[in-house]
């Protein structure tokens, strides 16, 4: 009797590591995770950001298509810790559908996002994404890497639940490591933006001439 | 970074490797416009494929695992089981592709982690992640095949991926995905029917169906009618409502009006009972068959036909 308790209170305890595991995980990307919103004649959108180490300082990398189309138009964006502040789009690619962000007023402390290398992961791999799907703030989804990018410029694609909100989120390694913004749903795979091509963007727009 | 997940990383791992482990042996064949379909290779020179998504008989190429093309050739299929089979032209290395390691049927329990492995085109292999939502015993598509098991799954089968490999965590592999035998339903063919079809199509070009040659509806018999026959109350049988004419129900002397109460010495109260016996294992054997005529049981001796091998049916289904 003793033993058959002790069996029944040891099992669940492997899939509560798991999800403890996960909230963690939540945690940990939720810190530099912000949520934008833009709101012009055109266009009211929610998506979500990534704080991203540039480097002339902190950015906020998103899509394109959630932002405003000149440069200079403004955006809200709002952290996860509760911090609020007005964003310029400073540069934007409507063909990688990545857009950069300059904050007026950044808070003190900031997280930024670690990244990772896209090209380097294997089908079947655990990803999360992070991101405010149909306006629900912060929530986690879970899949696995259903393909990984073909060549340099190709997509990372993941068999993971993502919704309109996603947008402009990380999509992220177990370790917390961001390998790709979430741009879109395709035939229910979610499609992202690899972070080595997030890079190149990144740094092609903020080198100083 | 903290790094703060051992339990997560190791399934991450097991699930990488066994993605890994069965693309070895999961191939792209470009049988159809856009895009490539996936199969398993099966055996030596031999790739399992969905029959749905081969449209074309000739000029189909298989790329390998190791990224190489070969040419192969249409060796059979089977519109009941929704399953293709294609011979490679020549043998290829070891190393450009292995043949599937199958896992048991134990394997197959509502809830198991399991996997869809898919090559879709040239770009490597890719999956889904979900689990074996049901599991049923032996049933028949609605086009006739027979399959050994009923496998749900609760996963996506993507463009390109019907033909592909259901995988469980260790990388074995429990049998072939296809979207198309159940409305788009994610479904498995468990790998005792795969293997059964691989040697009647490989043997007999083709897979073969039972067949009498009547159209039935179930009956119930009259009290008085299963009284002066001495059988128990409620008595059921099936009526023959259709005999075709030169069929094997036919020669026998099968005749509208007919109820038979058991076949094979198993009573029949539904057509789908007449139908269950019928396994292509009774082509060309008899088949004793009770029958109420006139008020009179007789027993008729039915030798058994074989339906002409039906023409692969067009289906819809993604993937």
């Amino acid at each position: 009797m003793g033993a058959a308790i002790a069996v029944a209170a040891a099992a669940p305890a492997g899939h509560r590591a798991l999800a403890g595991e996960l909230e963690g995980l939540a945690r940990q990307l939720r810190g530099a995770t912000v949520r934008i919103h833009s709101s012009s004649a055109r266009l009211d959108a929610i998506g979500a950001g990534v704080l991203w180490r540039a480097q002339t300082g902190v950015v906020v990398v998103t899509n394109a298509h959630v932002v405003p189309p000149n440069r200079g138009d403004d955006v809200h964006v709002e952290g996860v810790s509760g911090y609020e502040t007005e964003a310029r789009v400073f540069a934007r690619s409507r063909q990688l559908d990545v857009a950069v962000l300059a904050l007026e007023t950044p808070p003190n402390e900031l997280t930024v996002a670690t990244t990772g290398d896209a090209r380097s992961l294997r089908p079947g791999e655990i990803l999360v994404a992070l991101g405010h799907p149909f306006g629900v703030p912060g929530a986690l989804s879970v899949g696995v890497v259903h393909a990984v990018p073909n060549g340099d410029d190709g997509w990372l694609r993941a068999d993971i639940r993502l919704a309109p909100g996603n947008s402009g989120g990380p999509l992220a390694t177990l370790d917390g490591s961001v390998v790709g913004i979430n741009c879109m749903i395709a035939r229910g795979l979610g499609i992202a933006i690899p972070s080595h091509v997030v890079d190149r963007f990144v740094n092609e727009v903020l080198t100083p001439a | 970074m903290p790094s703060a997940s051992p339990a997560l990383r190791a399934l991450s791992n097991d699930l990488a490797a066994a993605v890994e482990r069965a693309g070895r042996s999961v191939v792209a064949i470009h049988a159809r416009p856009r895009i490539p379909a996936s199969g398993i290779y099966w055996r030596d020179g031999i790739v399992v494929a969905a029959s749905h998504t081969i449209r074309k008989e000739q000029d189909i190429t298989i790329t390998l695992p190791d990224g190489s093309r070969v040419r192969a050739q249409l060796a059979g299929r089977d519109g009941g089981t929704d399953l293709a089979i294609l011979r490679l032209d020549a043998n290829p290395s070891a190393s450009a592709v292995a043949v599937a390691s199958r896992g048991g049927d134990e394997a197959l329990r509502v809830g198991s982690l399991v996997l869809a492995v898919g090559r879709p085109g040239d770009e490597g292999v890719s999956t889904s992640l979900g689990v074996i939502s049901a599991v049923g015993d032996k049933w028949r598509t609605w086009s006739g095949g027979e399959i050994d098991r009923f496998v749900r799954l609760d996963l996506a089968i993507y463009d390109g991926f019907s033909g592909g490999a259901l995988v469980d965590a260790d990388g074995d592999i429990l049998g072939v995905n296809c979207s198309a035998l159940a409305r788009g339903t994610p479904l498995a063919i468990p790998t005792a029917t795969v293997d059964r079809v691989v040697d009647a199509l490989l043997t007999r070009g083709h897979v073969a169906r039972a067949y009498l040659g009547v159209a039935m509806q179930p009956a119930r018999l009259t009290n008085a009618l299963a009284e002066k026959l001495g059988l128990g109350e409620a008595a059921r049988g099936v009526l023959v409502v259709m005999v075709e004419s030169d069929s094997p129900a036919d020669r026998a002397g099968l005749l509208v009006g007919d109820v038979i109460l058991s076949a094979a010495g198993q009573a029949v109260g539904e057509p789908q009972d007449v139908a269950e016996l019928l396994g292509a294992e009774r082509v060309g054997a008899d088949l004793e068959l009770s029958v109420v005529r006139g008020g009179e049981k007789r027993a008729l001796r039915v030798t058994v036909g074989e339906r002409a091998p039906a023409s692969d049916v067009r289906r819809r289904g993604r993937g």
